[in-house]
């Protein structure tokens, strides 16, 4: 035990004294996380608010109010100008998009039964993608109105009046169509009296309603940016100390103190024991590091915080056994270091350890199951965010422990005790 | 102390040692001669118990076999490759290879104190092994093998690439050891090492014992000639024989000298004449 104590105690030693390899453990997986926390959350704001430019060429009420109704949304940041400033700043890319309203805004949107009211949209022909989500947004605003004069009647009454004027006046509409407009309106006037103060609101007829359907269960949503990129640096630590660990074998192989361990009277499990305790205690104080630090600075509380311990000792578990497997895949120093990042930043990849799994293509997502990464991401992120209950931590944990097992098995297997 | 009987190795078609067999006696430095790729390594190693023989015994002490760690207790070895924790302070790795052989508390601070100080790194013991001279690293490395005090210590080129001060050093300590009452095993590629430490000497080729004796008994049998070569008046004289001084008196009746010397026959003619090879080949 004093000896295996001691041999634990040398491999943490040689790592605080290790300036590279301790960054590389402790301080880069800090760096990332909060890089990469701020960097995901300034995507999501900005896509939340995107930049456009209105140019109102209506100037009435109608159009100012709805401006005033665009300026309250929180997808877009309004901004106002005339035509052809507008245009240069979608052209440098000040603006994602200008947004025309010509005139007889107003008064079309007020009537439903008229020309439909008719908006223009420029975009930044870089930015396909956010033409779908402002037309979205656009017409739910417009519809907006139009729901809004359901649950009106007296609004109601005089738009069905204005409509009926207009229509009557018109000379270019259909005239089927002018026909059971004239006698459906005056209909649909003395519907809407007949409905209880207040209008349509709450009863009549069923509203269509989008409403987002959620697999996840209610609350666990990752709340803020933090709780993706921590767990995912913690990865990027914790697989900094398998192959640190894993490469130290390799040292101790190519230097002669294994030999010299050998013949001091310890067995080949306590060396080896020694080792995987050193890199068991180093991977948990880097996850605990980081949780630390997620939690203090970023406001990452763990929903279950034993629920993250049992976690944590898994994904630990699991990178002692890759440690094992990587101090044989090498040499000497530089080809088991080469060979175990190699191996490991593959396991990132296709694991979610670089660019979250949800943002993967589906082939990729689909052998993302064969990386320990993506069950250590899935274990730390139910105990962060996804509200696990123990059941469900049973999988990820069993996984991570049997790939540990696994691959510690195959490491001692083709261990070779001398160079 | 040491029983070797028909020791052999194989690493493939290559045989490494060969029947090979000695007895160590207790309280003697033991010299192994032979060139690069002899066997020494090998036959330390089978020793220690990091190679497993292909055959043959070995006893250490009536104790048993070097697999057994009690017995590994009572060997320490300074391996041909360095084996020290660069990273780590002298001290650091001298009390760590203490703890790893079982001492601690009192007695350890003690050994490894007295360990640091036999090889001369006292002043130097704070700073980090990385940062000794590869004389200072190979004396580490000695004090390593020495801290639990083994009854039978092996060095195996324990010189290579140190400088003349350290090396006289690593001498002093070798023989202070024995005088303590330890048995040494020191292989060596350098014949006059051999000569000057070594109460008796192997000389080992391609695996096999060719000789084994004291050093003068080695000479005696297997040196050949003393060679007298003398500056007279009359020229130069090269003479080979077996009493250099009835040679000298010979010429001096003849002559008048006016300088000479005699080459004593050394461990290297000894290789020579059982192998029809030097050394250094
Ligand atoms: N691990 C090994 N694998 C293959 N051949 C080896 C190994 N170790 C030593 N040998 C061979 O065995 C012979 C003896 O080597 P060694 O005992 O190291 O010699 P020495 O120590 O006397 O220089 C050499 O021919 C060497 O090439
Ligand atoms: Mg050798």
């Amino acid at each position: 035990m004093q000896q295996l104590l001691a041999l634990t105690a040398k491999d943490l030693r040689m790592l605080a004294r290790d300036k590279v390899g301790f960054f590389f453990a402790f301080i880069f997986p800090i760096l990332y996380s909060s890089l990469f926390g701020s960097i995901m959350g300034g995507l999501r704001s900005a896509s939340k608010g995107i930049d456009v430019v209105v140019v109102d060429e209506d100037k009435t009420k109608d159009s100012e109010k709805f401006i005033v109704e665009l300026e309250g949304l929180e997808e877009l940041k309004v901004a106002r100008a005339d035509k052809a400033d507008a245009q240069d700043m979608v052209r440098l890319g000040k603006k994602r998009a200008m947004i025309l309203l010509p005139e007889g805004f107003g008064r079309a949107r007020r009537q439903m039964f008229g020309n439909p009211p008719h908006v223009e949209i420029g975009l930044d022909p870089s930015r396909l993608a956010e033409s779908g989500i402002l037309q979205g947004v656009l017409t739910a605003q417009l519809y907006k109105g139009v729901q809004r004069m359901f649950s009106d009647s007296a609004a109601m009454d005089k738009q069905i009046d204005e409509s009926l004027q207009e229509i009557r006046a018109s000379k270019d509409m259909d005239p089927a169509t002018k026909m059971t407009l004239t006698t459906f309106l005056p209909g649909l006037k003395t519907f809407m009296r007949s409905l209880p103060e207040g209008g349509m609101q709450g009863g009549g007829f069923p509203q269509p309603k989008i409403e987002q359907v959620d697999i996840m269960r209610s609350e666990s949503h990752p709340t803020n940016s933090y709780q993706i990129s921590f767990p995912q640096g913690c990865i990027w630590g914790i697989m900094g100390c398998a192959a640190g660990f894993g490469i130290t074998l390799v040292v101790e192989r190519t230097h002669g103190t294994l030999v010299r361990l050998r013949m001091a009277p310890v067995g080949r499990a306590q060396i080896l024991a020694g080792k995987g305790l050193a890199c068991l205690i180093t991977t948990l104080a880097v996850a605990t590091l980081l949780f630390t630090v997620a939690a203090f600075v970023f406001e990452v509380r763990p929903s279950s915080y034993p629920m993250l311990i049992v976690a944590m000792f898994c994904v630990a578990l699991c990178f002692v056994g890759i440690m094992m497997f990587l101090s044989v895949m090498g040499k000497t120093e530089q080809s088991a270091g080469g060979i175990g990042w190699a191996i490991l930043v593959l396991m990132a990849m296709i694991g979610g350890g670089m660019i979250p799994l949800a943002f993967m293509p589906e082939w990729l997502q689909s052998i993302s199951d064969i990386s320990p990464v993506k069950w250590s991401i899935l274990a730390m992120e139910g105990a962060v965010w996804r509200n696990f209950s123990p059941a469900e931590m049973v999988t990820p944990c069993a996984v991570l422990v049997g790939i540990g097992v696994l691959s510690f098995c195959i490491g001692l297997k083709a261990f070779k005790w001398e160079s | 102390m040491l029983h070797l009987k028909n020791l052999r190795k194989k690493f493939g078609d290559n045989v490494a040692v060969d029947h090979l067999s000695l007895d160590i006696h207790k309280g003697e430095i033991f010299g192994l001669l032979g060139p690069n790729g002899a066997g020494k390594t090998t036959t330390v190693n089978m020793t220690v118990g990091l190679l497993k023989p292909d055959g043959g015994g070995i006893t250490i002490n009536g104790e048993g076999s070097p697999e057994d760690p009690k017995v590994r207790c009572r060997i320490g070895v300074a391996t041909q490759a360095l084996a020290i924790y660069e990273e780590m302070s002298g001290e650091e790795n001298v009390r760590f290879f203490a703890t790893m052989q079982g001492l601690g508390g009192a007695l350890r601070k003690e050994r490894v104190a007295w360990a640091l100080d036999f090889v001369g790194l006292t002043d130097r013991r704070r700073d980090k092994a990385s940062q000794y001279s590869g004389g200072m690293k190979r004396r580490l490395n000695l004090a390593i093998a020495i801290v639990h005090k083994p009854a039978l210590l092996l060095l195996d080129e324990p010189t290579v690439g140190v400088d003349p001060q350290s090396r006289n050093a690593i001498f002093e300590n070798i023989l202070t050891l024995r005088e303590q009452g330890a048995t040494v095993v020191y292989t060596t590629h350098y014949m006059e090492e051999a000569q000057r430490l070594c109460d008796r000497v192997g000389i080992i080729d391609h695996g096999k014992m060719l000789a084994l004796d004291t050093v003068d008994a080695l000479i005696e049998a297997h040196g050949g000639e003393s060679r007298v070569i003398a500056k007279r008046a009359e020229g130069n004289v090269e003479i080979s024989t077996s009493d250099p001084l009835g040679e000298l008196q010979k010429l001096q009746a003849t002559s008048t000298l006016q300088t000479f010397r005699v080459e004593w026959p050394d461990l290297e003619h000894v290789f020579l004449n059982l192998t029809g090879r030097s050394l250094r080949d």
